[in-house]
């Protein structure tokens, strides 16, 4: 568990990275120390009271070992306030939270699947462990794909990009899991055993842990859900499990092994 | 300006009993069992820490989606989600005894034998300095009518609940009543040492696309911010009417807020939703109360209890 406290980060970026996304680069090198792949902060949007809640965004890379970068799309008034934080300015921030990604296994090869704006803690796994990586991006059309630089360099990093739009405007015709099933399907190439990273919204997620369990495929999902505190106390982020009950995205989470989910209950979309 | 003296002002209060070193404690379901919070917030300096609330068995809560923002403030439909007396006597209180603070156990049930189970199973634990009871719960054998917005249910629980344990009782009272100063009446006249109020206010939300509420549980508690205005009247009001210490909340987020917590009457007050937006909002309160005491040159925080000029 890493060392959860409150930094108050220099922002040193925040700019429009196209395609609907800003990109904030934040300073805060005892958070960025501890940082791995699957984290998240927490972040105040505004000092004000309203709107009252900090935002939970995945960490999208590391730099320099003091840097944070994180990607938003522009989706409510939280982050529509966040768009005209300046350089400069501080913003209060929490973490790093959470468990993280496991690190993949000698002989596996992580397949990565990034639904909707799902892709930042994708991005950092990337940087670690991309070498042998495949990724998988699926959006309704291409506009709605993670923006050209954070593409950029996921093709840097990985293997091969695949491509899945819901019109056809890029890539395969349909979902993400379609793409993802045709390239399962191929006549095993390799030694390599193939291990599934996704993170996306709720209903994208319960595709591929469906899809991941009929091919006895190992799928670890990165649970997106609304949280008040990002420190497991405040109950809001829960997500029902098989075994019964429910578990924290925020501290339990937000990596889960898919079989664990209940996707039956709770949430279906949003 | 003449120099002020230097000595610091005293921050103690004796809440019913239970001795406080400083009025500020964590409200209840905002803090976890303290241990959340150990990197953050130093347990040490805190006044008290109301853990989150006990039943007698575990309960794994609602379904999500549990909370959504409003302004200024945010409802939630947790569904009271703890694991238990035993295992918070097995596994939380330990972590909690180590440091110099008051525990206090907010304790819960869905039935009279419920709530007494429970208080007799906290009674003489070492370690606990008092109980809160929420009132709040629907009595699921009354039919689903909620203890705490009926005068007579709130007077027999909490009654029947005295005569179980010896630790200083507090009833945290529900503000979704019409008279408070009716139920802090009763549960003076049921024996309780002192009063918590409030607890959050009964709210909705409705996404007006999909027609759905945004709670499962489609109605949820509203604190924050949003509610200090009500939070304080409600205060005012009860102190007004029973001579019982009061535990003030709703939507604290400085010291300012608490300070106008303390005016309207109440001797300690409890940080909540700010806990989860400002990790370390309990100690900047403490601070800044500290601070204002000594700019205006007041010797104790006790001196500020119930002053607020309304005339």
């Amino acid at each position: 568990m890493p060392s959860t406290r409150v930094h108050e980060a220099l922002v040193v970026e925040n700019r429009d990275a196209g395609r609907g996304y800003y990109r904030i680069v934040l300073r805060a090198p005892a958070l960025a120390a501890q940082a791995r792949p699957g984290h998240f902060v927490m972040l105040r949007v505004s000092e004000n009271r309203d709107p009252l809640l900090a935002r939970p965004f995945g960490i999208a890379s590391v730099r320099s070992a003091r840097d944070l970068d994180l990607y938003y799309r522009v989706v409510g008034r939280g982050t529509a306030l966040l768009t005209a934080v300046k350089k400069g300015a501080e913003l209060a921030v929490h973490g790093p939270l959470g468990n993280g990604f496991p690190a993949p296994a000698k002989g596996e090869m992580p397949l990565l699947v990034a639904g909707g704006s799902g892709f930042p803690p994708l991005l950092f796994f990337a940087a670690q462990h991309g070498i042998r990586a495949r990724l998988f991006a699926g959006s309704r059309d291409k506009a709605c794909l993670p923006p050209a630089a954070a593409m950029q360099a996921f093709r840097a990093m990985v293997q091969a990009v695949h491509y899945a739009t819901e019109d056809g405007s890029r890539g395969t015709c349909g979902f993400v899991t379609d793409a993802l099933a045709a390239y399962l399907a191929r006549p095993a190439g390799g030694p390599r055993r193939p291990v599934i990273y996704a993170c996306g919204p709720h209903p994208m997620l319960a595709a591929v842990s469906s899809l991941a369990a009929d091919r006895g495929v190992t799928c670890y999902v990165s649970v997106e859900e609304r949280m008040a505190c990002g420190l497991g106390v405040c109950m809001g982020c829960s997500v029902a499990v098989k075994a019964g009950g429910y578990r924290r995205v925020c501290k339990e989470g937000p990596v889960f092994d898919a079989r664990e989910i209940d996707w039956g209950t709770g949430r279906t979309g949003r | 300006m003449a120099m002020r003296t230097t000595k610091r002002p005293d921050l103690s209060v004796d809440f019913a009993g239970i001795r406080l070193k400083n009025p500020v404690l964590t409200a209840s379901g905002t803090f976890g069992y303290g241990e959340e919070y150990r990197e953050i917030v130093d347990l040490n300096r805190l006044g008290g820490v109301i853990v989150k609330g006990v039943s007698f068995k575990p309960i794994t809560g609602n379904p999500p989606p549990r909370i959504w923002e409003t302004p200024s403030g945010m409802l939630n439909a947790i569904g009271l989600e703890n694991p238990g007396v035993e295992v918070f006597l097995r596994e939380k209180l330990p972590y909690l005894r180590q440091f110099d603070t008051a525990v206090i156990v907010n304790v819960f049930g869905y039935s009279l034998e419920d709530y007494v189970a429970v208080t007799e199973r906290l009674d003489g634990v070492p370690g606990i300095a008092g109980l809160e009871v929420n009132i709040s719960c629907p009595n699921v054998k009354a039919g689903g009518i909620v203890f705490g917005t009926n005068v007579m249910s709130s007077f027999e629980l909490l009654s029947t609940l005295r005569k179980k344990t010896k630790l200083p009782l507090i009833a945290k009272l529900s503000p979704n009543v019409t008279d408070i100063a009716e139920f802090a009446r009763a549960a003076a006249d049921a024996g309780c040492d002192g009063l918590s109020l409030v607890n959050t206010l009964l709210g909705m939300a409705i996404d007006v696309r999909s027609r759905k509420p945004r709670l499962a549980n489609c109605t949820g508690g509203l604190s924050g911010p949003a509610i200090r205005p009500v939070a304080v009247r409600m205060v005012w009001q009860a102190a007004r009417a029973v001579r019982l210490p009061i535990i003030g909340m709703g939507g604290i987020m400085t010291a300012e807020d608490a300070l106008e917590f303390v005016l309207a009457g109440a001797s300690a007050v409890a940080v909540g939703t700010a806990n989860f937006v400002e990790p370390a909002a309990t100690l900047a309160v403490i601070d800044g109360i500290e601070a204002f005491l000594a700019q205006e040159g007041v010797a104790s925080l006790r001196e500020l209890v119930g002053q607020v000029r309304t005339s």
